[in-house]
C-alpha cells in the first residue's frame, strides 16, 4: 500500500527514456563532447606557465569573473585551473537549458496535451510520471556527469587529479538534477508548461544576476545563491564535494515538495488558480498583430525587462573593471589623469564588446520564439481558425516578422540601455551615451540576419525550427568563449555576430550593415513565398 | 435538385491531394447549391478534413480544381473566406484568454463586430464567455467556434464534426440553427459521424471512401442503392428465393420466419414470388443511413 502513489514508476521511468532517447542522446553526446572537447584543446592552448599565467589574469579581471565566475585558489595556477574557471559556469548553464526543457515538456507539457490523463486512467500511481521523470533527468544527469568525469581523464590535462575531475564531472551532474528539481517544483505553481518555463528562467535569472554580483563584490556570499555552488567546488585545488551535497540536498527538499504538491492538487491546475477574465475583448485585440502581442506578451515584457538588469547589473561593475589604477597605481603620475581615463573607458569599451555578443543573443531568443509561433500555433491547431479568416498568409507572416524583430531589438536595446544606466549608477565620469547607441546601431543588422534566417526556415521546412536557437546558441558560445579556447578566425565567421568588428572599441563598418541587411532582405522574402505556397499543418 | 452547375457556391471538379507518396484524395467531385445542406460523410481517414482543409486553402491541392463563389479556394482564399464561416473538427483554443476574447477576435478577423447575434448564440449554447479557454471541455470549445461562426453573416458554411462533444441539448440547438442558416439561402457543408443529424437535417449527401467519392445523392435517391430487410412467413415453401437476383442472406429463423435482404430495384420481383407462394405475415424495413453506411464503410462489400 505504501507504494500506492508510486505504482509503475519504474515501468514508466523506462518508458520515457525510450521515449526521449534521441533528445537525450543528442543533449548529453553534445554537452560531453563539447566539455571533452575545449579540455583536450586546454592542453594546447595553455602548455607554458607564461599563457597559463597571461590567461589567468584576464579571468582575475572583474569582467572574465562577472561572465565566468571567481577563479578558485591560488597560484601557481595549472592548466586544469583554467579550465576549470572557464567552464564550470557555462556548464551550468547549458545543464539549466537541458534540465528546463525536458522536465517541464515531460509533467506540465504532458499535462497541457491530455497525455497524463490517459497514463493516469490507467494503474498508474498518482506521483509516478513526476517521479519518473525526475529518476529519468537523474540518470541522464549521473551519465553526464560520469562522462564529464571520464572525458577529464582521457585528456589529462596538466594539474588535474581523479578526485577533481570527478568532482567536476559529477558536480555538474547534479548541478543539472538541481535545475531539474527546482523547475519541477516551479511547475507544480502554476498550471501550465508556458508559465513554467518562464518562471524557470526568471528563477535562473534571478540566480545568474545574483551569482555575478556576489562574485564581483563579496564571493563569500555567493555561498547564498544555489548557482553560485558550482563555483565553490573549488577544482584542483580543494576539491570540495560540499556543494555537490549541498545541491543534491536542495534538489531533494525540492523534490519532496513537487511531489507533495503533485499530490494534492487536481491534474490541470496549480497553486495559482486561473481566474476568470474578460466577457468581450478589448477594443485593441482585433488581427493577428494584435493577437501576437497578446500571447507573447508577458514573455516580451519578461525578456526585455530582464535583459535590462543584466544589462544594469553588467553595467554597475564598470567601475571596478574601469580602475587600472588599482593594477598599475604609478600610471597616473607617469601619464596624467587624461591618459588613465581613456585607458580605463578603453577597458570598459572592451568588455562592452563582449557582452554585446551575449546581448545580441540572447535578444534574439523572444525574437525567434514569435517567429516560429507560425509553426508551434499551427502545429498544436491554434491558427487553424485563423487560417479561415480572410486574412492572408503574407499578412500574417508580416505579424510575426514586425512583432519578432521590434521584440529583439527592442530587448538588445533594453539592455544597453540597462548598462549605460548601471555605469552612470557607479561611476563618476560615465562612458558617453554615444559609445552605447553606436554598439546598437552595430548590433542591429547582425539580429536582422539571424531572425530573417529564422523566418526563411519558417517560410519553407518549418519542422527544423528548432536551427533558428540552436544557431543563436552557437553564436553565443563562439563570442563567449572563441578567443578563450582559441578557435580558428573562421569559426567567428559562420554567424553574423562574427563579421562585427569589436565595436564600440572599432567604428561599426557601415558596408557589413549593409549586406547584412540585404541578405536578410533577401532571406525574408524567400521566406515570403515558402509561406505562400506550402502547406500548413494542422493539430490531428 | 433542380439547380445547374453555374449556380453552384462550391463547386470541386476532380481534386486530388499528395501528402509525399500518400494520396490523401484520389478523386471529390461535387457541387453545393445555395440553400442547401449537404452532408459530408465516410470512415475516418477517408478524407474529409483534408478536402475541408483544401477548400480553406489551408491545404494545396496536387490536382483538379475547386472555386467557391467562382474562385479558385487557393489563390483567391483571402476574398473568399471574408464570405465564409468554418468550425473545425477539433478546436483548439489559445488557453490564456477568455472564450469572449477569442468570439470577439474571430469576429474582427471576419470584418464583422460583437453584435445581437452573438449575444443570442452565446445565451442559446449557454456559454459562459469569461472564463479561460483553458478551462473549457471539449463541448465548450465547440460551442466557442459555433457561436463565432452563427453570428457571423456568411454565404457558406463548413463544419467540420461539429457536434461530437456536443450533448443532446446544445445539438439540437445546433440543428436548429442550421436550419435557420438554409431558409436564409445559406449553402452549408456539414461533415458528420452522426446518422441521425444527417439525416434529420442534409439535403443531399456525399460518401466519401480512400479518398474518393463514390456516391452523391439525396437520401431517397440513395435509399434506392440499398437493400431492404423483409421478414416473412409464406404457406407454401420459396425454395427459388436463395437463387434470385439480388436476394442476398436468406436466413431461416427458430420462430418459423424467414430474413433476406434485397436490392430496392429487385423489390418487385421478389415480392410477386412470395405472394404466389400465400404470404403469412409480411415486415420490411426500409433501408436507413445506417445501412448505406455500412455498405460503403466497409471495404469488402464497397460498390
Amino acid at each position: 500500500m505504501e507504494n500506492r502513489n508510486f505504482h509503475q514508476t519504474w515501468f514508466l521511468t523506462r518508458f520515457s527514456l525510450k521515449r526521449d532517447w534521441l533528445k537525450l542522446a543528442l543533449w548529453s553526446v553534445t554537452m560531453v563532447v563539447l566539455f571533452a572537447a575545449v579540455a583536450a584543446k586546454f592542453t594546447t592552448i595553455y602548455d607554458t606557465q607564461a599563457s597559463i599565467d597571461e590567461i589567468v589574469k584576464t579571468l582575475k579581471s572583474p569582467s572574465m569573473i562577472s561572465l565566468f565566475g571567481k577563479l578558485s585558489g591560488s597560484a601557481p595556477y595549472s592548466t586544469a585551473d583554467v579550465f576549470a574557471g572557464e567552464m564550470t559556469v557555462f556548464m551550468a548553464m547549458m545543464a539549466a537549458i537541458m534540465n528546463f526543457s525536458i522536465i517541464i515538456k515531460n509533467t506540465r507539457g504532458e499535462e497541457d496535451s491530455g497525455l497524463l490523463e490517459i497514463i493516469q486512467s490507467h494503474s498508474v500511481g498518482k506521483l509516478s510520471n513526476l517521479a519518473s521523470s525526475l529518476i529519468e533527468l537523474f540518470i541522464i544527469n549521473l551519465l553526464i556527469g560520469l562522462f564529464y568525469g571520464i572525458g577529464l581523464q582521457m585528456a589529462n590535462l596538466p594539474g588535474t587529479d581523479t578526485n577533481g575531475n570527478f568532482l567536476l564531472g559529477l558536480g555538474l551532474g547534479a548541478a543539472g538534477f538541481m535545475f531539474a528539481a527546482i523547475a519541477a517544483f516551479l511547475a507544480q505553481l502554476v498550471d501550465n508548461s508556458r508559465s513554467a518555463t518562464i518562471l524557470s528562467y526568471v528563477v535562473f535569472g534571478i540566480m545568474y544576476i545574483a551569482r555575478m554580483s556576489t562574485d564581483v563584490s563579496n564571493p563569500k556570499a555567493t555561498w547564498l545563491i544555489p548557482f553560485g555552488w558550482v563555483e565553490k567546488f573549488s577544482t584542483y585545488q580543494d576539491n570540495n564535494w560540499l556543494p555537490v551535497f549541498l545541491m543534491l540536498g536542495l534538489s531533494l527538499i525540492l523534490v519532496v515538495a513537487a511531489l507533495w504538491i503533485n499530490n494534492h492538487r487536481d491534474i490541470g491546475s496549480g497553486l495559482v488558480a486561473t481566474r476568470p477574465g474578460r466577457s468581450k475583448a478589448y477594443m485593441f485585440l482585433r488581427g493577428p498583430l494584435s493577437l501576437f502581442w497578446r500571447l507573447h506578451r508577458t514573455s516580451i515584457i519578461v525578456w526585455v525587462i530582464g535583459l535590462l538588469i543584466l544589462g544594469y547589473t553588467y553595467g554597475s561593475i564598470f567601475n571596478t573593471i574601469g580602475d587600472i589604477l588599482k593594477t598599475n597605481p604609478a600610471m597616473e603620475s607617469i601619464f596624467g589623469a587624461g591618459a588613465v581615463h581613456k585607458a580605463n573607458v578603453l577597458i570598459i569599451k572592451n568588455f562592452i564588446s563582449i557582452l554585446m555578443i551575449v546581448f545580441g543573443v540572447l535578444a534574439l531568443f523572444p525574437g525567434i520564439q514569435i517567429i516560429n509561433y507560425l509553426k508551434t500555433g499551427e502545429s498544436k491547431g491554434y491558427l487553424e481558425l485563423i487560417h479561415s479568416k480572410p486574412v492572408s498568409r503574407n499578412y500574417l507572416f508580416t505579424s510575426v516578422l514586425v512583432l519578432g524583430m521590434t521584440t529583439s531589438i527592442a530587448a538588445l536595446f533594453a539592455a544597453i540601455m540597462g548598462l549605460q544606466l548601471g555605469g552612470m549608477s557607479v561611476m563618476k565620469h560615465p562612458v558617453a551615451s554615444s559609445v552605447f547607441l553606436n554598439s546598437f546601431y552595430a548590433y542591429i543588422s547582425p539580429t536582422v540576419l539571424m531572425l530573417a534566417i529564422a523566418a526563411c526556415i519558417i517560410g519553407w521546412i518549418p519542422r527544423l525550427s528548432v536551427f533558428g536557437y540552436l544557431y543563436a546558441g552557437f553564436a553565443l558560445f563562439i563570442g563567449y568563449f572563441g578567443k578563450l579556447i582559441d578557435l580558428p578566425k573562421w569559426m567567428a565567421k559562420l554567424t553574423p555576430f562574427g563579421f562585427i568588428t569589436k565595436v564600440p572599441v572599432h567604428k561599426m563598418d557601415i558596408s557589413t550593415m549593409w549586406w547584412q541587411l540585404g541578405l536578410a532582405v533577401i532571406l525574408i522574402l524567400i521566406g515570403y513565398i515558402g509561406y505562400h505556397i506550402r502547406d500548413l499543418k494542422s493539430a490531428n | 435538385m433542380m439547380q445547374q452547375n453555374n449556380n453552384a457556391i462550391l463547386h470541386i471538379d476532380h481534386l486530388q491531394k499528395k501528402f509525399g507518396k500518400f494520396q490523401a484524395l484520389k478523386n471529390v467531385t461535387f457541387d453545393v447549391y445555395p440553400g442547401e445542406v449537404f452532408g459530408f460523410i465516410g470512415p475516418n481517414g477517408a478524407g474529409k478534413s483534408t478536402t475541408i482543409r483544401t477548400l480553406l486553402g489551408i491545404l494545396r491541392a496536387t490536382g483538379g480544381t475547386a472555386t467557391l463563389f467562382g474562385k479558385d479556394v487557393y489563390k483567391d482564399s483571402v476574398s473568399i473566406h471574408k464570405r465564409l464561416a468554418y468550425v473545425p473538427g477539433d478546436v483548439y483554443l489559445w488557453p490564456n484568454l477568455t472564450g469572449g476574447e477569442i468570439i470577439d477576435l474571430f469576429l474582427k478577423l471576419g470584418n464583422t463586430k460583437h453584435n445581437s447575434k452573438t449575444d443570442e448564440m452565446i445565451k442559446r449554447f449557454q456559454l459562459d464567455p469569461t472564463k479561460k479557454a483553458r478551462t473549457y471541455s471539449k463541448g465548450n470549445r465547440q460551442k466557442v467556434a459555433l457561436i463565432a461562426a452563427f453570428s457571423t453573416d456568411a454565404d457558406f458554411y463548413i463544419f467540420d464534426e461539429p457536434t461530437s462533444g456536443l450533448d443532446p441539448l446544445n445539438e439540437e440547438v445546433f440543428q436548429k440553427s442550421v436550419l435557420e442558416l438554409k431558409k436564409q439561402g445559406k449553402a452549408v457543408l456539414l461533415s458528420s459521424h452522426i446518422l441521425s443529424e444527417v439525416e434529420k437535417m442534409c439535403d443531399r449527401i456525399g460518401i466519401i471512401r480512400s479518398g474518393e467519392i463514390v456516391e452523391t445523392g439525396s437520401l431517397s435517391d440513395m435509399r434506392h442503392l440499398t437493400r431492404t430487410v423483409i421478414q416473412f412467413q409464406t404457406m407454401q415453401p420459396t425454395p427459388n428465393l436463395q437463387s434470385m437476383k439480388g436476394v442476398y442472406n436468406v436466413t431461416l429463423e427458430a420462430n418459423g420466419l424467414t430474413t433476406f435482404s434485397v436490392d430496392s430495384d429487385k423489390l418487385s420481383t421478389t415480392m410477386d414470388y412470395l405472394s404466389d407462394k400465400q404470404i403469412v405475415s409480411l415486415q420490411s424495413t426500409p433501408p436507413t443511413l445506417e445501412d448505406l453506411f455500412m455498405r460503403y464503410y466497409s471495404s469488402d462489400e464497397g460498390r
